[in-house]
């Protein structure tokens, strides 16, 4: 039987709770009830009115704005750059885990450093790399900076590879398996929980990403949804009901995703939790 | 298990079956593969049949779609030209202007606004506009818009567009409600001292939300429900034609000049509308929201509405209620307006001189400023090119004259200058301050203009 105090203890952490959650979910909703209000409402009465009528002007409004192709383009690019990413990032930290050779570690380490490194820093060079090369406004542009490993995903790659134990791996050699075999038959089916998680994490930032693109591209041909939203202000007028129809339909591959997949976070949580 | 022992246990019968990593390898290659013929796909903008391709970048997505039919008629009578419409968001314009200019990657022609061309000017990366297009072409656009794109001597763009002057959106029911007839509105005039007719007209404008006006017992400057007007930090639609009424000046030249007695009056009248006479909505609400005045008058919850023809599209669609434009408020020197505009620079680095020598001429010319008219968004900077503009907002009912007449008198330059971004930046958080009244006028505008000159000089 559950003591008094433990009960008001319990009271209290859920009302806390729930408070937080709705802190954290009233934005959405008021993102989501206003993508359903019509310029002319919300211009001439309360935010916080509910939609009356209901339209659907601003999403028709956003196929007008070209938000679909920024869609296209955004899912495309999200895509190279994961494949890319996972890819050479496991090859990396594979290196970095098992393979011996002079200088590993202090490689690894200062690939790492590089974390520290803001993405400010980079924005110059890269840009006037890509100008010099011809490829500013380009879809490689947008890719190329990212899809060849990162040092976030190559550390927490390394340190999860690691922990398979190194029997396994024998076993395999003996087997006659080569290095390409030990990682796709041995290490990578041992890693499925933190691949699906730094692939969330990958799927996340680079669809969200916004410096980078804005100033890469120019114009409509290779905008991404992070600068074709901040695009639909104009000059003189906040156009605040497009903007949260766009980012109403931003937001729903991403939570897609985690819904699906969310239960893998969850796993490699737990699998490095024990460890 | 590798291919060649599969063969060997096989006996007669030799199989290859690849190794699944080798597979696996491959997958990913064609997947790899795909997504890049998909890229491929989504990057091809068709060719151009041989045509040479000017491109044009702007900011306002209204305005180059009536671009993209002037610039089908110009292709019909330049078939060997095409002209690519590039609209670029305002928020990031300017930025990405700067990169790609430096980056040489930007387009054939671009927009600018007085605010931004300057720095490009004294670099040399616009076309001389009297030398490609001859000396007595600027005779046929708008004076205000040729001055304030001309810099030591030359013009530097194509006048485009023009705000005109600011008027005064009126809200006609407030006004029947308050007694308040349209002769008075013409009359208003501002003064520190004597002779103040605005902040009287505003206190009855101004209702709190138990009815009762501004300066009146009862009245609570906490519950306002009605505001009689718009005074705010506001550069375009109120601070800088106040200070013009008052005789002051903002820049003198390229530096900021606005710590001058004149001014002076200026902010402090603007000032004491907002937190002493409680007129206008506090300074907190209109400081980082440009669009929160505008929609105080569209929700009827303000009586007068100081701003430009910028705003007056949203206003004709929007409003509820019957409105007007009437000419802005007098101020010790008279009526003055800021007057802004928009012109299309070439750019000096362009592989196509001569398809941008004809693509400047045509947006120069009546035939291909009007479009910029037709649908009564903007007003076209070519003269002839201008009655298409009124003649929309005559068929709508509108009076749009309040805003050109203001420019009969005398006018206070549009703030520009290769420093001004800069400056702007660093001045605007004191201006915020000084609205909020959390910072004396005086000591506001000689700390914000020692420190826009130091950040414009950087």
């Amino acid at each position: 039987m559950t003591s008094p105090s433990r009960t008001m203890s319990n009271a209290a952490v859920y009302l806390g709770l729930a408070v937080g959650a709705v802190i954290t979910l009233v934005p959405f909703g008021l993102g989501l009830l206003t993508s359903f209000t019509s310029a002319r409402q919300f211009n001439t009465e309360s935010p916080l009115s509910l939609p009356s009528p209901p339209t659907l002007a601003n999403y028709t409004g956003l196929a007008d704005a070209g938000f679909g192709r920024a869609l296209v383009v955004t899912a495309l690019m999200t895509a190279v750059i994961l494949l890319g990413q996972l890819v050479f990032s496991v090859l990396a930290a594979y290196a970095f885990a098992r393979l011996e050779f002079p200088g590993r570690d202090a490689l690894f380490w200062v690939y790492v450093a590089t974390l520290m490194v803001p993405a400010t820093v980079t924005v110059v060079p890269l840009y006037l790399m890509m100008a010099e090369t011809g490829l500013r406004n380009t879809f490689w542009a947008l890719v190329l900076p990212f899809m060849f490993g990162s040092p976030y995903a190559i550390f927490l790659l390394r340190e999860y590879f690691r922990t398979i134990p190194n029997d396994l791996i024998r076993a395999a050699r003996v087997d006659g398996a080569s290095t390409l075999d030990v990682i796709v038959h041995v290490v990578l089916p041992a890693s499925r929980p933190i691949l699906v998680t730094l692939g969330l994490i990958t799927v996340v930032t680079q669809w969200n990403n916004f410096m980078w693109p804005l100033v890469i591209t120019s114009g409509s041909q290779w905008r991404v949804v992070t600068v074709a939203t901040a695009g639909l202000q104009s000059r003189y007028d906040g156009q605040w009901t497009l903007v949260m129809a766009a980012t109403t339909v931003a937001i729903v591959p991403l939570i897609v995703a985690f819904v699906a997949l969310g239960r893998h976070i969850v796993s490699s949580i737990v699998v490095t939790g024990l460890k | 298990m590798t291919a060649k022992s599969h063969a060997a246990r096989g006996g007669d019968t030799v199989v290859l079956k690849p190794k699944f990593s080798t597979v696996f390898a491959a997958t990913l290659a064609l997947i790899f593969a795909v997504l890049m013929v998909a890229a491929v796909l989504l990057g091809h903008t068709g060719g151009s049949g041989g045509r040479t391709v000017v491109t044009v970048r702007l900011w306002d997505e209204q305005v180059a779609a009536a671009y993209r039919q002037s610039f089908e008629e110009f292709s019909r009578e330049h078939p060997d030209i095409e002209v690519r419409v590039n609209v670029v968001a305002y928020k990031s314009y300017f930025d990405t202007l700067r990169t790609d200019v430096a980056g040489g990657g930007a387009d054939d022609v671009f927009w600018l606004s007085n605010a931004y061309f300057a720095g490009y000017a004294d670099n040399g990366r616009l076309l001389d506009i009297g030398q490609t297009l001859g000396p007595g072409t600027a005779r046929a656009w708008d004076r205000s818009v040729v001055t304030q794109f001309t810099r030591n001597g030359v013009l530097w763009g194509v006048p485009q567009l023009t705000d005109a002057g600011i008027a005064v959106y009126f809200n006609a029911d407030l006004l029947d409600q308050a007694g308040i007839g349209l002769e008075e509105l013409l009359r208003l005039r501002w003064s520190p001292g004597n002779g103040d007719t605005l902040r009287g007209l505003l206190a009855r404008l101004t209702v709190d939300a138990d009815g009762n006006p501004a300066g009146t017992p009862g009245f609570d400057p906490g519950r306002i429900r009605q505001w009689g007007y718009n005074a705010a930090n506001d550069l375009q639609g109120i601070y800088l034609d106040y200070i013009g009424s008052a005789g002051g000046a903002f820049q003198d030249g390229d530096r900021f000049a606005f710590d001058n007695a004149a001014a002076q009056q200026a902010f402090q009248y603007l000032v004491g509308l907002i937190n002493d006479d409680h007129v206008a909505p506090p300074a907190s609400d209109t400081n980082d929201n440009g669009d929160f005045s505008r929609n105080q008058f569209l929700s009827g919850r303000m009586a007068l509405f100081q701003s430009g023809t910028y705003n007056l599209a949203a206003i004709a669609d929007q409003a509820r209620f019957r409105w007007g434009v009437a000419m802005l408020p007098a101020g010790p020197t008279g009526r003055v307006s800021v007057t802004n505009g928009i012109a299309a620079a070439g750019n000096s680095a362009t592989a196509h001189p001569d398809a941008v020598r004809e693509v400047l001429a045509w947006m120069g010319s009546p035939q291909g400023n009007r479009y910029l008219g037709v649908s009564g968004t903007a007003v076209p900077a070519v003269i002839a090119a201008q009655p298409a503009y009124f003649s929309y907002w005559a068929a709508r009912g509108v009076d749009v004259t309040p805003f050109f007449k203001v420019l009969d008198g005398p006018h206070i330059p549009a703030p520009g200058g290769p420093g001004f971004a800069a400056g702007y930046q660093a001045f605007k958080p004191i201006f915020d301050e000084m609205f909020l009244g959390r910072r004396s006028v005086a000591d506001s505008l000689a700390a914000a203009q020692s420190a826009a000159n130091a950040a414009a000089e950087r």
